[in-house]
């Protein structure tokens, strides 16, 4: 925490700091002009924005994340806050019960087992293949997990938030397909497969639904967080 | 000024929880990340002090609502990763997006016929 503020309090890191809030205003009004549409995600435009800065300054990306190391170290407390809304949500879990429970699991072994899957039989690099197991769960808990399995975090996030947006504007067309009307079902597959993003594709659905959603985001976040680095070292420990 | 203070403690349990996730994650060699050591921390306490939620959550809410923003540093560095990118850009596209689309499927599938016949109707009066 130290060297992330003595780093951030420098006139450069202040520059930076602002530069990367002022775009991530820009983004965030966007994204409120599109009427919140997954594909305009906040992120994608503060990214472009920051990068454009960066290359009319002609300053590298590694300078960058050392101004901006503030933001980055900022992750850890955020996935520890995470225990908030899990607390929150705990009178619903309780209500559900194992058939929750049972849903989320299911949900939580087939997204990565079917992304690592097509990986696998492309016969892609390891790094990658590992890295795209976490591809389901909420950002900085799959950057945390895939630096644990020996995958590559900053991947993760990217592969993170574009599975949410593909997950969030599919899943119309995806639960008619496979003819999932209830809209309980859906919350969970959506908080589940697509977390955050989907979670936020819920909240229009109802409030219950975006309740059951977040549960569904917060309990396969965290069991496939657990599940991965004790997998990978089983199985590393065998081989 | 109570709001700044609440704010203040709601950030030192955080922050408490945090340290103390990493230190026993290392000091105990866990396979487990710190920082999901520190989540389980934090939830004990919520579940132990009652009272502490709204201070959690004074400090905790802008954090967690506008997390896409520290992802900025982390996602910028993927250039490096360019190469490997466009090397495999079938085999990602087709586990991010045919991947994904099954799993939401099969998943919610899987939630129907789990929950049976209360997933239609269920009574959320209570909730």
């Amino acid at each position: 925490m130290i060297t992330a503020l003595t780093h951030s309090v420098t006139l450069q890191g202040m520059f930076w700091l602002t530069i990367t809030l002022i775009a991530y205003i820009v983004g965030l009004a966007i994204h409120r002009r599109c009427y919140g549409h997954p594909a305009a995600h906040p992120l994608i435009v503060t990214v472009l924005l920051v990068a454009a800065v960066l290359m009319l300054t002609h300053t590298s990306v590694q300078k960058y994340q050392v101004s901006a190391q503030l933001l980055h170290w900022l992750l850890g407390p955020v996935t520890v806050a995470l225990a908030l809304p899990i607390y929150r949500q705990w009178a619903q879990l309780k209500h559900y019960g194992w058939r929750l429970i049972v849903s989320i699991c299911a949900g939580g072994v087939i997204a990565p087992l079917l992304a690592w899957y097509s990986l696998w039989v492309f016969s892609a690099p390891t790094a990658l293949q590992l890295t795209i197991l976490a591809k389901s769960i909420t950002t900085p808990l799959a950057m945390e997990a895939t630096r644990q399995i020996g995958g590559i975090p900053a991947l993760a996030a990217v592969f993170v938030i574009v599975t949410g947006i593909v997950g969030s504007v599919l899943s119309g067309w995806v639960f008619r397909l496979f003819n999932v009307q209830s809209t309980d079902a859906q919350g969970i597959a959506l908080g589940t497969v697509a977390h955050g993003i989907g979670t936020a594709r819920a909240i229009h659905m109802g409030e219950d639904v975006a309740a059951m959603a977040t549960l569904a985001l917060c309990i396969n976040g965290i069991a496939t967080a657990l599940v991965l680095p004790l997998l990978y070292s089983f199985f590393s420990f065998l081989g | 000024m109570a709001k700044a203070g609440k704010w203040l403690v709601g950030w030192g349990v955080i922050l408490l929880c945090y340290y103390a996730g990493i230190v026993i994650s290392a000091s105990f060699h866990l396979p487990v990340p710190g920082t999901l050591v520190g989540l389980c921390l934090l939830l004990i306490m919520l579940f132990l002090f009652s009272g502490l939620d709204s201070f959690i959550a004074l400090a905790a809410t802008p954090l967690l609502t506008h997390m896409s923003l520290l992802f900025v540093p982390a996602v910028l560095g993927v250039g490096i990763y360019w190469q490997d990118i466009m090397q495999n850009w079938m085999a990602i596209a087709i586990a991010i997006v045919v991947s994904t689309a099954m799993s939401l499927g099969l998943a919610g599938k899987v939630t129907v016929l789990v929950f049976g016949k209360r997933g239609n109707d269920t009574d959320n009066s209570q909730i």
